[in-house]
């Protein structure tokens, strides 16, 4: 056929038109001196007192302010709002001294009925803050405000590390809270677009001054967009578009690292834990002697010793992540017990405690000793890379002692309810985010009561001795303020944990940062936030 | 009156998939595994409250007719129910995202258009061999959709419109070159052609009408293969468009917001079904 060529070559020239309607989703520009970042998802709530969710904590922890700022570089609770604080010597009455002059973000005064009326708003039942849980009993708890300057908080009862609660509560303006917009704290909530971003000012009524008695923050503003896909992530700070991510996960820190090895960091071990449990609970709907296999020590303790961590740390975490053996990170230098004595790798021990536990081989299948063949699956969530590489090194380690294992992995809720619901699994290999040294905060993990106790929840009465003995040992440290005595307790629970094996802990993974050259002030820590946990000090270069 | 029954016929059809969606999405979220589960529920600081909204929902959800009635009192009401995971009313949610969606659709279909267009044109009109044209177009039939996305995202070029547009360019251009291939050989066409006819005459006056009730279904197809690829596009890119909503909906089992990306969906499709073959049932009537 052949045709005139001027209405194909007019139809070829629309094709030129192509680029203006090749679109992308574009951020929203960056303002002057302002920082950009990104959080997964919407934010489910402005409120600080009803922060739930991880999104809403980061808004929370960049524009409230508080009394009390937990350093988490030192680890230490230092004054912000509050220029001095005490606790009485009964540990029932805490006293805080407000700085002169503060002020929220909108010039109004603060004073010590603002910081009164926002704790009574945290504590009130119908508020339903979860950090009011953190006082044990709230209801018990009264505030005074005896003067424009001085708080005086009554607890029913001790509780410890009560100055870390005070860096979760958001100060706000009696009686007109406005999800974020007026705060006392280094930003404000300036605009929302829903699904887009998240853009906050700064303040500049803020109390803070540096070392040089320049205001406080550096920058002008903080951009949040919203964005779920690392790979675009990664790119875009490559570009520039964004100064930070606050946590990577280790191939896309590896991939980051081959582009811009100036731009990633490997905080060494964090406070987090990767472990594999069994199911030990008796109401579960598992076959009577598989019960009797995951209840047995000699069983979990074989299972330890059979798994390599090393190479666990070495291919599923490319090395970034150190074998683990107990349930605190020697990044928790204070807590940490270095003279634990735990399982080390060894198959020919594993095979020896079970033999001794009547398991022997039958043709290269582990079998009990009726004759069951040892078999079952590892549950884990899906789309966590490292995780599922895990399972199958354990898989493969697991086969060296005749166990035949299947790994199936589940999107988080199915994976949550087989767990608290329906308790249908085997085992189970998660991870588990430790945001606070304080081993107080995994009291819901050791007490045999807890329903996240999570190889037996919500035990009437401890199920074995050593549980009973752990429950005590929770308690007394709970109660006791002579941090040597807790001390003692609390490495007497990590020794039990280590010979018991109910969590066979396999690796800590490293904290693992990515920050851009042109980000000045930035002092990585492992501890959530890791990067913006000094936020007033940040600042990109060449801004003042 | 025949127009009245059509317009009848299809409000009565439209009405009971609307509600076959509404019964299915429900029945299928509500027993997907994990629909009474929350991972903060796993979080020590968080866990009271995931529990106690779960029991709520385990209130709300223990007799289907009630929870389905549940489910329907919200498109009535106008705002589509409550979002479990963000508690807001879903048309909040979907709201502003329709918009993202629709432009993106809109954009990515021109582009796809033009291009299926222009390369059947050249395909039709040159001396290449066809399989020059042909080649290109199987290959892109062959790339999922998200290895296309994600192939463009990893070497950081083309948005989601240009995928959207090849998906749809790919698929139509097989239709557009055989429509087009067999509209130059029609008699009445050749006659023109040996008249002397203009090209761009015989396209706009004698090929463009003949073809136009095929162009009106393949539109339609277009659309819906569109709307299909929009979850894998708009999640992969991130774009803030009702299939990110649905993906993230369904991962959360977000029922109330599933729920209402379902009706708008099936509803766009059951109109564009409406639109295009049912062009010459209007007119005659």
């Amino acid at each position: 056929m052949n045709l005139s060529r001027r209405p194909v070559i007019g139809l070829a020239a629309l094709l030129s038109l192509m680029p203006a309607v090749i679109g992308r989703a574009q951020a929203a520009p960056r303002l002057p001196g302002e920082l950009a970042r990104t959080i997964g998802y919407d934010p489910k709530t402005f409120d600080p007192a009803k922060v739930d969710d991880e999104e809403s904590e980061t808004i929370r922890n960049l524009t409230a302010g508080v009394l009390l700022r937990f350093n988490r570089l030192t680890q230490k609770v230092e004054p912000e709002l509050a220029e001095d604080w005490n606790i009485s010597p009964d540990g029932k009455t805490v006293t805080f001294t407000l700085g002169f002059g503060l002020e929220f973000s909108d010039g109004s005064s603060l004073t010590a009925r603002d910081v009164a009326w926002s704790l009574r708003r945290v504590l009130l039942p119908a508020t339903a803050a979860p950090v009011a849980e953190e006082f044990v009993s709230p209801a018990g708890v009264t505030v005074d405000a005896p003067n424009d300057r001085t708080v005086v908080v009554h607890l029913p009862k001790r509780v410890i590390a009560i100055g870390k609660v005070f860096d979760e509560i958001a100060i706000e303006p009696a009686e007109r809270p406005s999800e974020g917009r007026v705060t006392a704290g280094p930003f404000f909530v300036a605009d929302y677009r829903r699904s887009r971003y998240v853009r906050l000012r700064r303040n500049p009524h803020y109390a803070l001054k540096d070392s040089a008695g320049r205001s406080l923050p550096y920058a002008t503003g903080v951009r949040l967009d919203i964005l779920e896909n690392t790979e675009q992530e990664i790119r875009l700070l490559q570009r520039g578009e964004y100064d930070l991510i606050d946590s990577l996960a280790p191939d896309y820190f590896e991939l980051l690292g081959k582009r811009a090895p100036g731009l990633v960091r490997d905080l060494g071990p964090s406070l987090n834990t990767e472990q594999l449990w069994f199911n030990q609970a008796p109401a579960s709907p598992l076959p009577a002697w598989e019960k009797a296999w995951f209840q047995s020590r000699a069983f979990r303790v074989a299972v330890s010793q059979a798994i390599r961590r090393s190479d666990l740390s070495r291919i599923a975490y490319l090395g970034h992540a150190t074998p683990a053996y107990s349930f605190i990170s020697p990044a928790n230098s204070f807590w940490y017990n270095r003279s634990l004595s735990a399982p080390q790798t060894d198959v020919a021990a594993a095979k020896a405690a079970l033999a001794s536990d009547g398991f022997h081989l039958h043709g290269a299948e582990l079998v009990d000793g009726a004759g069951h063949p040892v078999k079952f699956s590892i549950l884990t969530n899906t789309g966590n890379a490292a995780r599922e590489k895990m399972a199958t090194l354990i898989q493969q380690d697991l086969a060296a002692l005749g166990m035949q294992v299947t790994v199936v992995t589940l999107d988080f809720p199915a994976l949550i309810e087989r767990l608290m619901h329906t308790q249908d699994y085997e085992a189970c290999l998660l991870g588990l985010e430790n945001v606070d040294p304080e081993p107080n905060a995994m009291m819901n993990i050791w007490l045999s009561s807890s329903p996240n106790h999570q190889w037996n929840p919500s035990e009437k009465t401890p199920a074995t001795p050593w549980e009973a003995e752990i429950d005590r040992l929770v308690d007394q440290q709970a109660a006791s303020d002579v941090t040597a005595e807790r001390k003692k307790a609390v490495d007497r629970v990590q020794q039990i944990v280590a010979d018991q094996q109910p969590f066979i802990y396999l690796v800590y993974p490293n904290a693992l940062v990515a920050v851009s050259p042109k980000l000045q002030g930035a002092e990585p820590a492992v501890l959530a936030p890791r990067l913006t946990w000094n936020v007033e000090r940040l600042r990109l270069q060449g801004t003042r | 009156m025949k127009a009245a029954l059509a317009v009848l016929r299809w409000f009565a059809r439209t009405l009971t998939i609307l509600l076959l969606v509404i019964v299915g999405s429900t029945l299928l979220v509500r027993f997907a595994p994990g629909y009474l589960s929350d991972a903060r529920e796993m979080d020590n600081r968080y866990a009271t409250e995931a529990r106690s909204q779960l029991s709520a929902e385990a209130a709300r959800s223990r007799s289907l007719p009630r929870m389905l009635l549940g489910e329907l009192r919200g498109p009535l009401r106008g705002d589509f129910g409550i979002s479990r995971q963000f508690a807001v009313p879903v048309s909040e949610l979907i709201t502003p995202r329709l918009a993202v969606s629709g432009g993106l659709l809109l954009r990515g279909m021109s582009l796809g258009w033009m291009m299926a267009l222009c390369a059947a044109l050249f395909s039709t009109a040159g001396r290449n061999p066809l399989l020059l044209w042909q080649a290109p177009a199987t290959v892109l039939l062959a790339i999922p959709t998200a290895a296309l996305a994600t192939f463009c995202l990893l070497a950081d070029s083309g948005g989601p419109v240009l995928v959207m547009a090849l998906l749809l360019a790919a698929r139509d251009f097989k239709f557009l070159d055989h429509a087009l291939r067999r509209a130059w050989l029609e008699p009445y066409v050749m006659q023109a052609r040996a008249q002397g006819v203009r090209t761009s005459r015989l396209l706009v006056a004698h090929i463009a009408p003949a073809l136009a009730s095929q162009l009106g279904a393949l539109a339609s197809l277009s659309f819906v293969t569109a709307l299909s690829a929009l979850v894998p596009v708009e999640v992969i890119f991130n774009v803030a468009g009702v299939g990110q909503l649905a993906w993230n909906a369904a991962l959360n089992r977000d029922l109330p917001v599933l729920l209402s990306v379902m009706l708008v969906m099936a509803l766009a499709v059951t109109c564009s079904g409406m639109a295009t073959p049912r062009k010459a049932e209007w007119e005659s009537a």
